[in-house]
């Protein structure tokens, strides 16, 4: 059975691998209080804070498996007249934008993405369904991405 | 800011000189209409009645509002409802000195705010509607409200208000025929109209979708009007260049009394009579809710002989009451008409609307059935507009609240002339009403997704035409959701564990803002990767091939 998710004329470009860390940080962080919370009042309340503890660390080892996995699912490509984004190991999705009905571009990165060099780019259509973005780019490459966008929208603009 | 009185001008050397890009000081600023703070202070007033009343409430029976009527003080409480209303109007006395609003060759400027100051372009050839609304309080000083809708996402539309009735609606008229590409002459107003819009001192355009009948299909066609220029062109197109003026040897001098020689002429084709929107309205999914969840309360109420359950449900009942009342009074005395310039439409009972959408500008259609129409065979079309999102979507968004099969593939039918395809109606019946059992062009979902949609497995579905794809849906509640080629936005495809495990997947077209949400879910995978694949193909086509956005420039079809 071929997978809808694989377009047979098409070559995916990666996202950049510290993308995960920069995914596993925040994951770590917020797990990671209310593991250890739970673990101090285990050992000086009650046993019963194991449970505190456990959840949290359930999730975070989840995410640790999960995150390379997500990572490595991003996936974008650039075609000659549209955009392909797709992402999603267990609940993928794939979403097709026109460099046409692109409205504008967004490029993003928070101080832990520029820690690591990375950046964040998304593309905005009239349509607040369109859930395209890309992180975890090199900035480098994320200015060259806005650029071309840009450049090929202006190309094939049309109104609405 | 410039007052109208500085532009006596009427020869056509003035007019020229405005007709070109006017900077901002040319441009006609004008007031809205004088007694807009008195209309507006109302909303001030409102609101203090209804918090005095609120708190009156929650202070019980002995505190609040009832003792202090009967008390001596009660004297502060007209006080302050006069302080308040004094304040409100005040305020809006001065937000009324504040907004100008003024009609480029190729923009609307609006100014507006008080400590805060905002100017708005609007461009007219992103123009998306135009709405005329008038709210209950307005209405006793015949009043309006003209919104202006650009694309821009929520709270993006230019709103003018409050206008005299006719100049709102020669205001519409002028817009329209600006958006349309057709070149309007406009001079000063002749003294007379201090204040207002100039009326009677547009020029009609003598393009035949205007001045002629009205062809009830692809809407405009026949010979381009003058104006097929991309910018306007002071120099060589007089006011009069082409082009008779309709108000007659009077017409530029006529003054407020001109005759509104710009409204395109609209065509009535239908109205929903009022017995039929009762009828809807009892019949309707939020109803059922309603009733179902009285039965549940009573139950429960009998049950546990507690009173409270009665007063714990209380606001929801409410929620649902005022939906269904807002929606009564919301489509009551629903009025479609089609003119050159688009879809027309006029409903409303206590706030009544009048819109206008122009042609190309429906993003996508819904046509939905609920589960108690089905005996009548009654349909609601909906519809996506750029600009109609957000909160008044549910009031907006509606092409025609309730109508048989044949009214309501009409209503679409003017929306969208051309589906590209031989037997439009077979196609759209089989979106209807027809499932995987019956014959007909729609792709539909495997057998194996019963697991997945066990009721509504059958209907789940897609058919491409030359123009439009078309995705039903649904069982109980019946959907199918019509999206022009060109105007799709960008496309999705999603598919989670137990799908990939079926080999299936669903497909989702992203449309503007609004209450249609097309997809078609649990396609086959080969299906669903061949539908990606050629409709991102179909839509670069339509799109190159798309009409321009002023709807009178195109050249036929």
């Amino acid at each position: 059975m071929t997978s809808p998710f694989e377009p047979h004329d098409v070559t995916w470009s990666r996202v950049s691998p510290r993308l995960v860390t920069a995914m596993l940080v925040p994951a770590t962080i917020s797990l990671g209080i209310p593991m250890v919370a739970g673990v101090v009042l285990a050992v000086t309340i009650s046993p019963w804070f194991w449970l505190l503890a456990g959840v949290p660390a359930v999730f975070l080892l989840w995410s640790i498996l999960l995150i390379p996995r997500q990572v490595r699912a991003i996936g974008y490509a650039e075609r000659d007249d549209d955009l392909l984004i797709r992402k999603g190991v267990m609940f993928r999705s794939m979403v097709v934008v026109p460099y046409g009905r692109m409205q504008y571009v967004d490029v993003e990165a928070g101080p832990l993405d520029r820690k690591l060099g990375l950046a964040k780019v998304q593309l905005h259509t009239a349509s607040v369904g369109t859930d395209a973005q890309i992180p975890g780019l090199p900035p480098d490459e994320a200015a060259r991405l806005r650029d071309r966008l840009a450049s090929r929208g202006e190309a094939r603009l049309a109104g609405l | 800011m410039s007052t109208p009185e500085h532009e006596l001008d009427t020869s056509g050397a003035g007019s020229a000189a405005q007709r070109a890009q006017p900077p901002a000081e040319d441009l006609d600023w004008r007031r809205v209409h004088p007694v807009t703070p008195l209309v507006r202070g109302w909303a001030v007033v409102g609101a203090a009645v209804v918090i005095l009343g609120q708190q009156s409430l929650d202070g019980g029976p002995r505190g609040g509002l009832i003792a202090l009527v009967s008390s001596e003080y009660w004297w502060t409480l007209f006080a302050a409802l006069a302080a308040v209303a004094a304040v409100g109007w005040g305020y809006s006395v001065l937000a009324w000195r504040m907004t100008t609003y003024a009609i480029g060759e190729e923009t609307v400027h609006l100014r507006r705010g008080i400590l805060f100051r905002q100017q708005r372009h609007a461009r007219l050839d992103r123009l998306q509607s135009v709405d005329i609304r008038q709210p209950l309080v307005a209405r006793f000083f015949g009043l309006c409200e003209l919104t202006l809708e650009t694309a821009g996402g929520t709270d993006s539309g230019v709103a003018i208000g409050f206008l005299k009735g006719s100049d709102a609606d020669e205001l519409r008229a002028e817009l329209l025929a600006r958006a349309a590409g057709l070149k309007v002459a406009r001079t000063g107003p002749a003294g007379s109209g201090r204040r207002q819009p100039p009326s009677g001192t547009v020029a009609a355009p003598a393009g035949p979708g205007h001045a002629g009948s009205v062809p009830v299909g692809p809407v405009p066609v026949g010979p381009v009007p003058v104006g097929t220029g991309p910018e306007g062109q002071p120099q060589d197109a007089g006011p009069q260049a082409g082009f008779p003026h309709a108000g007659g040897p009077d017409g530029p001098l006529g003054g407020p009394t001109g005759p509104p020689t710009l409204e395109a002429p609209q065509i009535p084709v239908l109205s929903v009579p009022l017995g039929r929107l009762i009828a809807s309205v009892v019949r309707s999914g939020a109803m059922i809710t309603l009733v179902v969840w009285a039965l549940v309360v009573v139950v429960v109420m009998i049950v546990t002989g507690e009173f409270a359950v009665i007063s714990a449900s209380l606001p929801a009942v409410l929620g649902a009451g005022g939906y269904l009342f807002g929606r009564l009074t919301g489509e009551f005395d629903f009025r479609v008409a089609i003119s050159p310039d688009g879809v027309r439409l006029r409903h409303g009972m206590l706030e009544t609307r009048s819109q206008t959408i122009p042609p190309g500008r429906v993003q996508a259609v819904r046509l939905v059935q609920s589960v108690l129409w089905r005996g009548r065979d009654w349909w609601r079309v909906q519809v996506n507009v750029a600009g109609y999102g957000g909160e008044s979507e549910e009031k907006n968004s509606v092409l025609l609240p309730v109508g048989t099969r044949d009214e309501a593939l009409t209503v679409l039918s003017l929306v969208l002339p051309d589906l590209g395809v031989d037997e439009p109606r077979r196609v759209l019946d089989a979106g209807l009403d027809g499932n995987s059992r019956t014959e007909s062009v729609y792709v539909t979902a495997p057998r194996r997704t019963r697991i997945l949609d066990p009721v509504a497995w059958r209907r789940n579905g897609f058919a491409v035409t030359g123009r439009a794809l078309l995705l039903r849906r649904g069982r109980m509640v019946k959907i199918l959701d019509v999206v022009p080629h060109e105007r799709t936005q960008s496309l999705g495809l999603s598919q989670g564990p137990w799908q990939r495990r079926l080999g299936v997947a669903s497909f989702q077209v992203h449309s503007t803002e609004g209450p249609v949400h097309p997809e078609a879910p649990h396609l086959d995978a080969a299906d669903a990767a061949r539908l990606m694949a050629e409709q991102a193909m179909r839509a670069r086509s339509a799109r190159a091939a798309a009409g321009p956005e002023r709807w009178m420039e195109r050249q036929g079809e």
